[in-house]
């Protein structure tokens, strides 16, 4: 589903955000990205959704080269890519579910369809009743949630998240979590980036670790209680 | 269209519909999408009334200059009588003479109409008008000639003084004159001023052009973020700008109306000002407003300059956002 090779990423100036990273995400799976900030998962997730190209190796989606996207077709590739934002990013001055709609929308959905959609999607993330407020009339949780019915409501194969509970309490985590085990579940592919080593250690899941640009586990994180 | 996943079923190509459904969903789509510009200028009402307020104003300016134009050409087609040869019969000839050229003039192709004034009647209407009254009763004999007032069919200068070399040819015409200077100092004026009006109005155009890409640049920049999060989510750069079309379009629409209201109103308020004036003349000019095609016309142009406008605006700073990080 997701391939890196050998991929690295430095910026002008000589920093190098990403040293030779080399995994491979299959169909199906769920797996985290850790670090500290700074550590190269945000650059990780950019290489993915295309704003940033590599400076070396190649990245492909379905074993399809990344660097062969020209940039008319870039749109066409983030649309089969879900991505939930760690600040959300809904549009505010819209409802929730014009928000939800808005991947439909740019498909060419219209009627019916768009509106069985919408609400499918708002349903998995238990917000069906909000589906006529206001972004900001929400709690953070909820915007969050919102976020999430948004990057699923075209049904990607694939699902990127940027530290999707850095803003949510411990509680809301878990269930945030939950979410995206049912997607994945249903055979979506999810990586989800997260410094919440906490949560990560207990959800059992593949995780891959970077620091300063390398990639340093690959695997179960074993989860220490703090002392 | 899924580029990374072929197979993978897609926005409403996935739902097999008719090319006649989806023909007209293409128009209804755009519809709502024109619509939608419409209700977000009305949530905007203070900056879209002034940038409409300027484009109406920068319309106007240029509209009111064609009419001018306009009328300026009526006015100088109703003076035909400047075309006229005059022909002064020499003295002594016989009336049958003169009869016989009245007639051969009424003949010929090139001539309009013929007026024949003679003598007795040209020292009425001295008297009458000249004010010297019974003052000229005490001439003895009438000084004054025949005269043959002849109107061209073509008035163009040139043609008048080819009509007016042939006549002066005649045997029983004295002397044949033709006014003709001031005419073509007229069609000089009025050309001249056309030309003015040209360049004014592609000044004024332009600014247009450039009021409605800047306020469509402004409304960019206030939406940076939502475009940013729709190019996240893979909206193509066709799908963000087309609101912003036709918020220009809109612009357009708004503007040619308001520049024709104002036109229309100026007009009213002129009309009865004129009037005075063309009444001292003793014309009959009457003011001629904007026919319902030059009407069509100031709005095509204001349409089309607002979706120009909002274009070049829209292609250069809706790429150039790109959105930074997720």
């Amino acid at each position: 589903m997701l391939q890196f090779d050998q991929v690295s990423k430095s910026y002008p100036g000589g920093f190098v955000a990403l040293d030779r990273i080399s995994f491979r995400l299959e169909k199906g799976e769920m797996a985290f990205l850790t670090g500290h900030s700074g550590a190269g998962k945000s650059t990780l997730l950019k290489l993915i959704s295309l704003i940033e190209r590599p400076s070396a190796g190649r990245v492909l989606i379905n074993d399809i080269e990344l660097s062969r996207i020209k940039r008319s077709q870039i749109p066409y590739v983030r649309r089969d890519v879900g991505i939930i934002f760690q600040n959300h990013r809904l549009l505010m001055n819209h409802t929730v579910f014009d928000n939800v709609a808005l991947p439909l929308v740019i498909e060419g959905f219209t009627g019916k369809e768009m509106v069985k959609r919408v609400h499918a999607a708002l349903d998995k993330v238990g917000l069906l009743d909000k589906v006529r407020c206001l972004p900001a009339t929400l709690s953070g949780g909820e915007q969050q949630r919102v976020g999430i019915a948004r990057a699923v409501v075209n049904k990607p194969p694939l699902l990127l998240a940027d530290e999707p509970t850095g803003n949510l309490d411990p509680d809301l985590s878990k269930d945030t979590m939950r979410i995206f085990e049912a997607f994945n579940q249903v055979g979506v592919s999810v990586l989800v980036a997260t410094h919440d080593l906490g949560l990560v250690a207990r959800m059992k899941y593949r995780t891959l670790t970077l620091k300063q640009g390398r990639m340093i586990n690959d695997g179960l994180l074993q989860y220490q209680e703090p002392v | 269209m899924s580029i990374l996943f072929t197979g993978r079923a897609t926005g409403a190509a996935a739902k097999k519909i008719g090319l006649m459904r989806r023909f007209i969903m293409f128009w209804l789509n755009h519809a709502r999408q024109a619509v939608a510009s419409l209700g977000e200028l009305w949530r905007t009402p203070s900056a879209s009334v002034l940038t409409i307020a300027v484009l109406g104003v920068s319309l106007t300016l240029p509209a009111t200059l064609h009419l001018l134009v306009k009328n300026m050409q009526q006015i100088s087609s109703s003076f035909t009588q400047a075309a006229e040869i005059s022909l002064y019969i020499r003295e002594q000839t016989p009336d049958n003479q003169v009869q016989s050229l009245v007639t051969i003039l009424q003949a010929d192709p090139a001539i309009a109409q013929v007026i024949f004034v003679s003598k007795q009647d040209a020292m009425t209407e001295f008297q009458q008008l000249s004010g010297f009254g019974a003052a000229l009763n005490y001439l003895e004999t009438n000084p004054l000639p025949d005269l043959v007032r002849v109107l061209p069919k073509n008035t163009e200068p040139q043609a008048a003084q080819a009509l007016l070399q042939r006549l002066s040819s005649e045997r029983i015409v004295e002397v044949a004159k033709l006014d003709i200077d001031w005419l073509t100092r007229l069609n000089a004026i009025v050309s001249m001023l056309q030309q003015a009006v040209a360049i004014i109005a592609l000044l004024l155009l332009s600014a247009v052009l450039l009021i409605i890409g800047n306020t469509i640049r402004l409304s960019i920049m206030n939406k940076k973020d939502e475009i940013e999060v729709m190019k996240l989510v893979g909206a193509t750069d066709a799908f963000i700008q087309r609101p912003f079309l036709y918020t220009g379009v809109w612009f357009g629409i708004f503007g040619g109306l308001l520049a024709f209201l104002v036109v229309e109103m100026m007009l009213w308020w002129l009309q009865s000002a004129i009037s005075n004036v063309t009444a001292l003349y003793q014309s009959d000019f009457s003011l001629q407003a904007m026919s319902f095609s030059e009407f069509l016309t100031l709005l095509l142009i204001a349409v089309m300059l607002g979706l120009m406008g909002s274009y070049l605006s829209v292609r250069r700073h809706i790429s150039a956002i790109e959105p930074t990080g997720p």
